[in-house]
């Protein structure tokens, strides 16, 4: 099919340059053309699309109706020929009202349909009245720029008042340019479209190598394969570009997850199970805002997510510091029974939260401001609910390294990391510290959970996914620094999301596992870990 | 010959270990000769005796040696699916049936290499042989590191996890998802035939009773002192001249093999393997039974798996939605009020806040 159209429109261009000379469209000839056989319908689709580029912008709006007609079979061969329409009758060559509208219309074969489609879209290109109609007329030509003549695009470039289309119909134009007849400009037109590369534009260009041109002359088959090699060269960057970049922000919530993770562990040598479950509290009490919002003020909705923020933050929190006030607290000097009974908590906010909401997922709103993203280059979008997550990360590791290093309690957290009982003799209430730093830590969960809720399904088993990569990250990075959080989490992040297509997810998962055994041989205490005596 | 009178004399001082050895004999003696008994419960009292064993081996690591494996279930699931292929490999053999697990996988017939675990003693040697051999790697790397306390228990939870992820998979060859079932025969008996389910029960039963006893003369022995010596003060061992890795090594083999041996006799009693014994819950389920029984006295993980696992089976049958909130209260209540689990009641005192400066057996220090 592909092949007979490609066939169908280089006639279509044979016979466009013959008559390319004629300045105005000889309309009478072609009605009678259009009235004929499927050969002559041919031809007159053919004068129509080259014709118009140098027509007035009245045998333009002609040439769209003709086509429209043939294309609708409104059009009536009688003597003379009309174009019936519900308002009335009118010529097929004038335009003027008409009194019969007998005759019979001429049948459209496969062959001359796009064809007619064509002229019909090239003709409302010139003498479309709003720029909407322009557009689609411009959207409908895009697909077969290649078998058009480059100059009804220049033509209509010029033609053009508004600065965007003016933009998309050259762009189109450069498509139509690898036809033209003039092998040099074919040259610099490949080279354009090398720039901006696209999946589309290797497809334009790789099917060059089909063209008589390739074998025969040098120079072009030069710059098609050169301009090949570039775009394959540029889709690389790209395809590398969306793997760092879903990477990033994997590992962005990776962090979120296990920084507080890696400070709790740090200050009480405790391992918090039930940190997959902050995280999906915190993704559940976003939907409690947001389901709020909807009911009590629709007009915020659109902001939840960061109406949520503080709410999210001071509800983990709070359970957080409940949990440690009752239960981690009791065990401090029994870091594996901690273990389990944070995973019975696991356990019971689970079965909870099932009980309770359901175990269906959630359904939340795309915010406005959060849909869509930006084609930067190639194949490569940057896409801003991913963008959301990575910004997001990145100001919360701001943040938390401003509390750490910046605030009392952070010079608490630190010191009573370093030697609790010293810190303890010179007057900090350890026990506070790290109340305080069990907070902390379930509200970066909880803020994580927030993150994950435009990405991921958000139902009460969703912390186990998370739970064992984040304790990989606490491992990887050692404690006692953001830095090492940070980096094991950029590792186990972009890790994962680079064997994946490779390998499977599970590969990578198991990829990863046998990197940190064998990276704990080398250094048994994480990336960063305090230099000092091996305990 | 005094020294082994001495150890003799010392294995029976323990009451509570007596006794509860003494009821795994008992119970073995009623499944094997008492005819009243109906199959259901004889097939709960053999499962229960594997969950015993299984808790019996993590109690071995973690109530002497102070390691907490949060992922033993890889062992258990190693014993259960090399039993599950020799006994595909058996009823082939003796039935001629091709198992539904050819169809599932798209082969044509059972693969090759299993071939030799039709025999028995060679199905039980890899049992074995495999479980000790991925413990060994295992434990040597991590021990040689020292690899210890919270860091070891949640490296093993992921090794678990990742051998579920494995499981799960068509492509690693066990079944995937379905894991093996439709065995049909045992040592060329069909499961029908009644002896069969007493049998497994009664030998599950006689082999709790023979670790129970000969794990109780190793731990209070030389090597078991050792161990307690290295979970209360592993530097000041290894000052004295002993070589900690040795020990740990030694017990987390053990461990690992009896684990094995609990899933080679769990497997033909339940008639199914997946990979679902391989989540990190179950590992961390064995782990509570350990805690909620008491740790480093043996007999406190037997208590433990066949209490909790009763209320598990008995809940299940009536109200199994109940069952993650009762296991869950189990566990904080246990962790708050009796620091070594149930063997704690006796010295239990109405402080409503447990001492935290006295450290526990099994407990890392911080």
């Amino acid at each position: 099919m592909t092949r007979f159209i490609r066939k169908a429109a280089a006639i279509v261009l044979a016979i466009a340059f013959m008559a390319a000379p004629a300045l105005a469209l000889d309309r009478a000839a072609i009605v009678a053309q259009a009235c004929g056989g499927p050969g002559s319908m041919t031809e007159a689709a053919a004068a129509l699309t080259a014709g118009v580029a140098t027509a007035s912008k009245d045998d333009a709006a002609w040439a769209a109706t003709l086509s429209g007609a043939a294309i609708e079979r409104t059009l009536k061969c009688g003597s003379p020929p009309v174009i019936a329409a519900p308002a009335g009758a009118r010529d097929a060559a004038t335009l003027a009202p008409a009194t019969s509208a007998d005759g019979t219309s001429p049948l459209l074969s496969l062959k001359n349909r796009p064809l007619f489609e064509t002229a019909r879209a090239a003709a409302t290109l010139f003498s479309g009245v709003t720029q909407g109609e322009r557009g689609a007329a411009l959207s409908a030509l895009e697909r077969r720029a290649g078998s058009l003549p480059p100059e009804l695009f220049e033509k209509a470039a010029d033609a053009e008042t508004d600065v965007g289309l003016k933009e998309r119909i050259l762009g189109v134009g450069q498509a139509a340019l690898l036809n033209s007849p003039d092998v040099s400009k074919r040259i610099s037109a490949i080279e354009r479209i090398s720039v901006s590369a696209d999946r589309r534009s290797l497809t334009q260009v790789a099917g060059l190598k089909t063209d008589p041109a390739y074998a025969t002359d040098q120079a072009f088959k030069a710059a098609v394969d050169a301009g090949v090699a570039s775009i394959e060269r540029r889709l690389q960057i790209s395809n590398a570009l969306n793997t760092l970049y879903n990477g990033l922000s994997f590992a962005s919530i990776l962090f979120m997850a296990s920084a507080g993770l890696a400070i709790i562990f740090g200050l009480m040598g405790v391992i918090n199970l039930a940190q997959g479950e902050f995280i999906m509290i915190g993704a559940y009490v976003t939907y409690a805002v947001q389901e709020v919002l909807r009911a009590a003020a629709p007009d915020l909705l659109d902001w939840y997510l960061i109406v949520a923020i503080p709410i999210v933050f001071l509800a983990t929190a709070g359970v957080g510091v409940f949990l440690e006030a009752t239960l981690v607290r009791r065990l401090y000097t029994r870091p594996l029974m901690t273990l389990l009974a944070t995973w019975a908590v696991s356990l019971l906010i689970v079965n909870l939260v099932r009980v309770g909401v359901g175990t269906q997922n959630l359904q939340f709103v795309t915010p406005s401001w959060m849909s869509g993203g930006h084609l930067l280059m190639g194949d490569f979008i940057v896409t801003w609910n991913r963008l959301f997550a990575i910004v997001f990360a990145a100001a919360t590791l701001v943040l938390t390294w401003v509390v750490l290093k910046r605030t009392p309690l952070g010079l608490n957290i630190r010191a009573v990391t370093q030697n609790r009982a010293m810190a303890g003799c010179l007057g900090i209430a350890t026990r506070r510290v790290d109340m305080m730093a069990f907070g902390l830590g379930s509200g970066l969960a909880g803020l994580a959970g927030l993150a994950l809720c435009p990405i991921y399904n958000v139902n009460p088993q969703m912390g186990s996914n998370f739970i064992v990569d984040s304790f990989m990250v606490v491992v990887l990075g050692g404690v006692g620094t953001l830095a090492g959080t940070v980096i094991a989490s950029l590792g186990v992040g972009q890790i994962n999301v680079l064997i994946e297509p490779l390998y499977g997810a599970v590969a990578a998962k198991v990829i990863v596992l046998l990197m940190i055994i064998a990276f704990l041989q080398w250094r048994p205490d994480g990336l960063f870990a305090v230099k000092g005596r091996r305990k | 010959m005094t020294d082994k009178a001495h150890i003799l004399s010392r294995a029976f001082e323990d009451r509570i270990f007596v006794g509860v050895a003494a009821a795994v004999a008992l119970a073995a003696v009623v499944v094997a000769l008492f005819p009243g008994l109906s199959g259901y419960r004889v097939n709960i009292a053999g499962q229960l005796a594997c969950f015993a064993l299984l808790a019996l081996s993590l109690d071995l690591i973690w109530g002497y040696a102070g390691i907490l494996s949060l992922g033993h279930g890889l062992f258990f699931a190693i014993g259960g699916y090399v039993i599950g292929m020799h006994l595909l490999e058996h009823a082939v053999a003796t039935t001629g049936v091709t198992p539904d697990i050819v169809q599932f996988m798209g082969w044509k017939a059972l693969p090759d290499w299993w071939g030799p675990l039709e025999s028995f003693p060679v199905a039980l040697v890899a049992a074995l042989g495999v479980s000790f051999a991925v413990a060994f790697v295992f434990g040597w790397v991590s021990f040689r590191s020292r690899v210890g306390g919270v860091y070891f228990a949640i490296i093993t939870q992921a090794l678990v996890y990742v051998a579920m992820l494995l499981m799960f998979r068509n492509d690693t060859g066990f079944g995937g998802n379905n894991g093996m079932t439709g065995f049909q025969t045992i040592f060329g008996a069909p499961f029908q035939t009644p002896g069969v389910a007493k049998g497994l029960a009664a030998t599950s039963l006689l082999v709790l009773f023979a670790a129970l006893v000969a794990c109780r003369l190793l731990m209070i022995g030389r090597f078991g002192r050792l161990l307690v010596a290295t979970r209360d003060d592993e530097t000041r061992l290894r000052s004295l001249g002993y070589e900690t890795l040795r020990l740990k090594l030694g017990v987390w083999c053990l461990s690992a093999v009896l684990a094995a041996i609990a899933g080679l006799l769990y497997v033909p009693q339940v008639g199914i393997i997946n990979p679902r014994v391989l989540s990190p819950e179950l590992s961390l389920e064995i782990a509570v039974w350990c805690a909620i029984g008491g740790r480093g006295r043996l007999a406190g993980a037997v208590i433990g798996a066949v209490l909790v696992n009763a209320i598990k089976f008995s809940l299940s049958a009536t109200m199994p939605e109940l069952w993650p909130f009762v296991l869950a209260g189990l566990v904080i209540l246990v962790a708050l009020i009796f620091p070594n689990g149930l063997l704690d009641i006796g010295r239990w005192r109405p402080t409503w806040i447990s001492r935290p400066d006295v450290l526990q057996p099994g407990d890392a220090k911080p």
